[in-house]
């Protein structure tokens, strides 16, 4: 288990400030921000190279607050590597290898046990961080911390080296903490998504809950919410439409009508009248020729004024009325509808596709 | 009817990259450098030269001269030894830790270079003299440091450990902390770590550190002089065979001095070799 509470640390002019969240025992962390968000800052302060200045560090089940890095069982991989340039492959792995054996399997495992006599300086970037990381595996710590460990690596490696990761997570059940710019390896890795922004922690939980209903306009805009509106709120509870696709405990929730600009559609949420924003997802958003029969609430007429394709699904912003609402189809369905610019479609969403924070 | 110009008025820095100001530029570069170069080394080369083949005769013949030819060597790596020994953890303590007081700290160690160096010799007969509190006490231990080698080695201490303590800090510093980071996660205390990872990461540059500093209390007078003139080391013994006999008398030592200064220029070349290029 990984847990901090109100954990504060000063590393050169940076301040972390109350951070505390918890990763259950076994469980998997990912820390998500921006650049210059505190995110090395808040593992090296875990680790206990960087002091924490208030707060507790609690690891397994011990306070580790001020006890020093070789004492607290954990591991850390950095973006870059880090490996000692004056061993080679081999030394590097049994630095800290619990056992020798240990320090062999790892290098087995990630498939650098043929550079074992190279010096680390001939290494490219991605074989550098599989040594990192099989350095750090070696030594079976109870905690891993990653950052950022699979940046350097190509595709294909990057691959493997995730899978190589997780079959040994499920095999040792460790606790990680991983930091991560790629919000879609953050849903693929973790139990617990841990934001962080200005050395503070914004917003955590389930990965899932936190992409789909991010606290801020800022958060959703960082995890890649093509449609954040600000507008305005009002409660509409007593002329409350048709939910059909609401589930049994939304109800209990306010039915709301957002405002912005000219256009206002319903939402669900338990807001204040008032000034506030609505996060909807691509995704989220349909697109047919004709009004839809369906119990979708949000229907509005608009006119394509792009249309970007990106991988398999393509990026469609509709005007309507005067508002731009980007909606991610798949090429199936744009060949059917037959979009192009300047053509007159129907963008629909549910109320409960609408997240206002 | 003449066509228009359409052509770009000519920006002034244009106008300074034209061929003939470059060729001047070049030249005056050229004879400025051979003379700064010219003035260095025309007086190295013409000491060696006309006192070189005398100096290494003299080694054989002239007791005196071998004499203070293993002094000045022996109290030089003395006083290094004592210099890495005892300034190697302020060099680190200097490059890692933010601690109230850093910069002036770094400054006083700059005062040994900057202040003359028989003031310098002033300052420590004034504090290890025979009949000061401390020389006292030294010499009630049998340590006479006033004309002893012992006072040597103090001089040559206090004016070359400053350049010791820099160039190690520096060294340090090129060092990323986070290799120490990482090897305290991998189990070391912060004086293993020390060991097994930013000693050898930084053993080169520390390495050319001591060169520096021996080379400078080798070519140590000023400080030397006034605390300890005799025994004589090399250089004192250049002076004084100056003033005692004339030119003539201090060629050979002063020739002697100068082949023994490219030892360690010869040592800091070789550990430079290993330096990434300046880009």
């Amino acid at each position: 288990m990984i847990s901090l509470e109100r954990v504060s640390a000063r590393a050169g002019g940076f301040q972390l400030t109350d951070a505390t969240f918890t990763v259950p025992q076994g469980g998997y962390g990912v820390v998500i921000g921006p650049a210059g968000s505190g995110k090395t800052t808040l593992l090296e302060t875990i680790a206990g190279t960087i002091r924490t200045t208030s707060g507790r560090i609690i690891l397994g089940a011990e306070d580790m607050t001020h006890a020093p890095p070789e004492k607290r069982r954990l591991g850390i991989v950095y973006q870059h590597a880090y490996l000692f340039p004056h061993l080679n492959v081999r030394k590097n792995i049994e630095y800290g290898a619990a056992t020798p054996a240990d320090a062999t399997e790892m290098a087995e495992r990630f498939g650098v046990h043929a550079l074992a006599d190279r010096s680390v300086e001939s290494l490219s970037g991605g074989e550098r961080q599989l040594v990192a990381i099989a350095r750090t595996l070696a030594r079976r710590p109870d905690v891993l911390l990653l950052d950022e460990p699979f940046s350097a690596l190509d595709p294909r490696t990057r691959n493997i080296a995730r899978r190589l990761l997780r079959t040994i997570y499920y095999e040792q059940r460790f606790t990680v903490l991983q930091v991560t710019h790629d919000f879609s390896e953050a849903g693929l890795l973790g139990d617990v998504a841990i934001m962080l922004d200005r050395g503070r922690v914004v917003q955590q939980g389930d990965p899932e809950q936190v992409f789909r209903k991010p606290a801020s306009p800022y958060i959703a805009d960082f995890l890649g919410a093509e449609n954040v509106f600000a507008g305005t709120a009002q409660p509409i509870r007593a002329e409350a439409p048709d939910w059909a696709a609401a589930a049994e405990n939304e109800f209990a929730q306010h039915a709301v009508a957002f405002t912005t600009g000219a256009l206002t559609f319903y939402a669900l949420g338990d807001v204040v009248p008032g000034p506030t924003h609505a996060v909807i997802r691509a995704e989220e958003i349909s697109l047919s020729a004709e009004p839809s029969m369906s119990s979708v609430q949000n229907q509005f007429r608009g006119t394509i004024v792009e249309i970007i394709p990106v991988g398999a699904l393509t990026r469609v912003t509709v005007d309507v009325s005067g508002t731009p609402v980007v909606a991610a189809v798949t090429s199936r369905s744009m060949r059917e509808l037959g979009l192009s610019v300047g053509t007159e479609v129907v963008a629909g969403f549910k109320a409960t596709a609408v997240h206002l924070c | 009817m003449a066509p228009p110009d359409h052509s770009l008025p000519t920006s002034p820095a244009r106008q300074s990259s034209s061929p003939i100001p470059r060729a001047i530029a070049t030249i005056v570069v050229a004879i400025l450098t051979s003379l700064f170069l010219l003035f260095i080394l025309a007086p190295v080369v013409g000491l060696v030269s006309s006192g070189g083949a005398r100096g290494l005769s003299s080694l054989v013949s002239d007791r005196e001269l071998r004499a203070s030819l293993l002094l000045t060597i022996g109290t030089a790596t003395t006083a290094t030894f004592l210099g890495v020994v005892g300034a190697t953890p302020l060099a680190y303590l200097l490059a890692r830790r933010a601690f109230r007081g850093r910069a002036i700290v770094a400054a006083l160690l700059d005062l040994p270079l900057v202040i003359p160096h028989p003031v310098a010799g002033i300052a420590l007969l004034l504090v290890l003299g025979r009949n000061t509190p401390l020389g006292v006490a030294l010499y009630a231990v049998g340590l006479r440091v006033a004309n002893s080698p012992t006072g040597i080695v103090c001089a040559m201490l206090f004016v070359s450990a400053p350049l010791y303590v820099s160039a190690a800090r520096e060294a340090f510093a090129r060092v990323d902390p986070r290799y120490e980071s990482v090897a305290r996660t991998l189990g070391d205390d912060a004086w293993r770590a020390f060991r097994r990872v930013t000693l050898p990461l930084s053993a080169r540059g520390l390495t050319a550190a001591a060169v520096v500093m021996w080379a400078r209390s080798v070519s140590e007078f000023g400080a030397i002089v006034i605390l300890t003139y005799n025994p004589k080391v090399a250089s004192v013994l250049a002076y004084d065979r100056f003033t005692s006999y004339g030119l003539s008398e201090a060629l050979p030592v002063a020739a002697v001095l100068v082949l023994l200064a490219l030892v360690p220029l010869a040592a800091l070349r070789t550990l430079r070799s290993g330096d990434p290029l300046p880009r």
